[in-house]
């Protein structure tokens, strides 16, 4: 499973893509992650249209403006793995890994040990590029998210994905509501004070280039295509990422007006 | 970004810490059996001979190493194994059930999926440490799980041996069979139903005994090592059950019971190699150990005069009519540490490497190491700067009967943000410390003795001193610092009537 490829170094297969569809890369992902017993780097450059996309256990109502979703037709993707919701466009790139519990010397399989390397992975994709961190769960400059991560971590293997912020619309944030829980360090801070644009420190090819260069000092990594992994790909695996329906969306737009108005009902007692 | 009712993260460490405990407690056999998010520890000293003991406090549950997705099991007691969500995380104290993989009914085997978690960014699949029959399922998807509750209950088969507390992930078959007994006599204690650790069986088995025999003194009817010991003595197997009993008692307090029998050379009479597997604390211990050793130490050692604090106990004692509380030095030691603390900020703040920054901690929860049936655990009291003697008292006296009964939350155990080590319960001079990271800094107290001192004029007189030890992470504190530090909490305890200067 270990697939040594350079004396010690396990091998890893490196998918770049550019502008794939977000749920056809979580197909991808998902599939691979459940059937596949090899490591895998999948690299997105961008994905084709703004597209939300919550954690495994998301509910539309808390997390969405849903009226506006609906309204401007934005496709909402439920995703496999933990973690926030995110609004996903052609700014966006997505670095994603996915390997066997052994791949990595020294990382266990558990959430914390992968987000702490995968920390030390991307400290050496910005070194002197900017004041990179992990910071929580989040990567950051300074104290600016521009990076965030989920994981499945199942049996024998795990994924750990991410979403970078190359760029954003800034109307685009009109879409999600601030979530309940917000990490530690974002303080008291809008979300335009949270954030930050990864264009300000370094171009998208700069970025990808660096990121594979840092892969290759854990992995011996090949690059693959994905009509290679499609032909071999088994068509048995029903993936569990799946966009929500127009009526899901609806009906969590009703529950969240009736527990406005049960709420506004309950104050003016 | 998580949904407040999903996830609950109570505080984020960037190390795993194992400690060596001290506190004036138990002489039960410990029981390794722990939850796990009590964390129970059941690991050994580093030199358990020397009076200078390396010490490690014991720390345990929601820490970073301490996880596994496998769920860990109880004793199978009668064949039904009550399975808890195991730690998967540091600081983690719950998940959010997901999905089941099984159903009541249905066959599982060692190692497959049983259900899958979340619990902040990460879903996790959990997998089953046994080999049985899905008995009954105690949550439904959606459900938040608090780490250590039973999430179902699995029938086992028989001469399954129930050993691991938390450890490394999957846990390869040759480890397990290191620990399943291979031997027909422990087969049939095994499924006798008798209450009794897999050491205290391999002891029985050892001296023949069988333990349907013998009456269990411990817990709900529970064979002890003493038991089996005092009824070979009966017998006749032994000579001295006492020496054994030592010995036996001797490694409790010094190290704690562990999952594999540690015989002395006069209760075995064998001397041959033995080897043992690390496994579960033990294990963990040597991984944060290792951690804790690459912080650079220093150790600033002290004498305090006590013969206030002894003359406040009694007098606390004297006029106590409440017979639920009982008084002792800790409480004192521990509110005149918080009160020096308030001056010396740095001394409760935790490091992270990764960003140079030291965060000054608001509260002080002070750790306190304690002994308990299940190993060494070091619950914490909450914003002890806000509490008076008296309610350090009762919420001392609240965890110590938690910890006794195995039954701390993980809110009792995360959060610490110093650790007291009362290593004076045991014996010896002092210790020397190993910190609980991420905290910066960790004190043993040694035993209060009395000796002789000197008045200026040459005259003899006895004093109570007690020695201190305090372990100082040199890459944020400096000798200076800590020995203002100590020097002030020094003053408390040796006046105690300063702490009403600051009494507000």
């Amino acid at each position: 499973m270990g697939n040594p490829g350079k004396i010690g170094v396990p091998m890893m297969n490196l998918v770049r893509l550019k502008g794939v569809p977000i749920l056809q890369q979580l197909h991808l992902e998902e599939r691979l992650l459940r059937t596949s017993s090899h490591n895998w780097c999948i690299i997105n450059d961008a994905t084709n249209q703004p597209t939300i996309v919550m954690g495994v256990s998301g509910k539309p109502a808390e997390l969405l403006e849903i009226e506006s979703v609906l309204c401007d037709q934005i496709p909402v993707v439920r995703r496999f793995t933990g973690g926030g919701t995110v609004l996903v466009d052609p700014g966006t790139i997505f670095v994603t890994f996915i390997c066997n519990k052994d791949a990595v010397a020294g990382v266990q399989p558990y959430p914390q040990p992968i987000m702490s390397w995968s920390g030390a992975l991307y400290n050496k994709v910005f070194q002197g590029i900017g004041d990179f961190h992990l910071r929580e769960n989040d990567y950051v400059f300074g104290d600016r998210k521009f990076g965030g991560n989920a994981q499945s971590i199942t049996k024998n293997r795990w994924i750990h994905h991410t979403s970078f912020l190359w760029d954003y619309e800034f109307r685009n944030m009109a879409y999600l509501k601030l979530p309940a829980r917000v990490p530690e360090y974002r303080l008291a801070r809008g979300h335009l004070e949270f954030i930050c644009r990864m264009k300000d420190y370094l171009s998208r090819s700069v970025f990808i280039d660096r990121t594979i260069e840092a892969a290759k000092t854990h992995f011996s990594v090949r690059s693959t295509d994905l009509e290679a992994i499609e032909t071999t790909a088994n068509t048995k695996f029903c993936p569990s990422t799946r966009l929500l329906t127009m009526q899901e969306l609806e009906a969590a737009a009703k529950f969240a007006s009736q527990s406005k108005v049960s709420l506004t009902q309950s104050f003016s007692l | 970004m998580m949904i407040g009712r999903r996830i609950f993260i109570l505080q984020k460490r960037s190390f795993t810490s194992v400690r060596r405990f001290l506190c004036p407690y138990t002489s039960q056999a410990p029981n390794p059996n722990p939850s796990p998010a009590q964390g129970s520890a059941s690991f050994r000293s580093a030199g358990s001979r020397s009076s200078i003991l390396h010490f490690n406090v014991p720390y345990i549950a929601v820490n970073r190493s301490f996880f596994s997705s496998h769920a860990v099991a109880d004793l199978p007691v009668g064949g039904i194994v009550d399975v808890p969500l195991a730690q998967t995380g540091e600081g983690i104290a719950e998940c959010e059930l997901l999905k089941w993989f099984v159903q009541e009914g249905d066959q599982i085997e060692e190692f497959q999926p049983i259900c899958e978690v979340q619990s902040d960014k990460a879903t996790i699949e959990i997998t089953s440490r046994y080999k049985g029959k899905v008995a009954q399922i105690l949550y439904v998807p959606g459900d938040i799980v608090k780490v250590g509750e039973t999430l179902l209950k699995i029938v086992v088969e028989e001469a399954q041996v129930s050993t691991y507390v938390l450890e490394n992930p999957t846990p390869t078959q040759e480890g397990l069979k290191n620990i399943k007994p291979c031997d027909s006599e422990l087969t049939k204690n095994d499924i006798c139903g008798v209450l009794s650790t897999p050491a205290v069986r391999n002891l029985a088995k050892q001296h023949g005994v069988d333990l349907n025999d013998v009456k269990g003194t411990g817990k709900d009817g529970r064979i002890l090592k003493e038991d089996v010991l005092q009824y070979a003595f009966q017998k006749g197997s032994i000579k001295d059950p006492s020496a054994s009993l030592t010995s036996a008692s001797r490694r409790q307090f010094l190290g704690g019971e562990e999952d594999h029998p540690h015989p002395s050379g006069e209760v075995l009479g064998s001397y041959e190699d033995k080897t043992v597997p690390l496994r579960g604390f033990q294990r963990t211990m040597v991984k944060s150990m290792s951690m804790a050793a690459k912080v650079p130490h220093f150790h600033y050692v002290d004498e305090i005069n006590c013969d206030a604090l002894v003359e406040l106990k009694s007098s606390f004692q004297n006029t106590n009519s409440d017979p639920d509380v009982k008084h002792t030095f800790l409480p004192t030691l521990i509110k005149s540490l918080s009160m020096a603390l308030s001056k010396y900020p740095l001394m409760n703040s935790c490091f992270n490497e990764e960003l140079l920054e030291v965060i000054l901690k608001g509260s002080h929860n002070i750790g306190i190491a304690m002994a308990t049936p299940s190993g060494l655990v070091v619950p914490n009291i909450k914003n002890v700067q806000s509490l008076s003697i008296l309610e350090i008292t009762k919420e001392l006296s609240r965890l110590q009967l938690l910890a006794l009964d195995n039954k701390l939350n993980p809110a009792d155990i995360c959060g610490g943000t110093l650790t007291l080590s009362n290593i004076g319960a045991i014996g010896g001079k002092f210790g020397s410390p190993l910190l609980n990271l991420p905290e910066v800094s960790i004190i043993a107290i040694g035993r209060i003795q009395k000796v002789p001192q000197f008045t200026d004029d040459g005259n003899i007189y006895p004093a109570s001193i007690m020695t201190v030890n305090i372990g100082a992470d040199h890459r944020v504190l400096d000798g200076a610092t800590v020995a203002r530090f100590c020097g002030e909490w020094k003053q408390f305890i040796e006046k105690p009537e300063l702490l009403m200067l600051h009494m507000k």
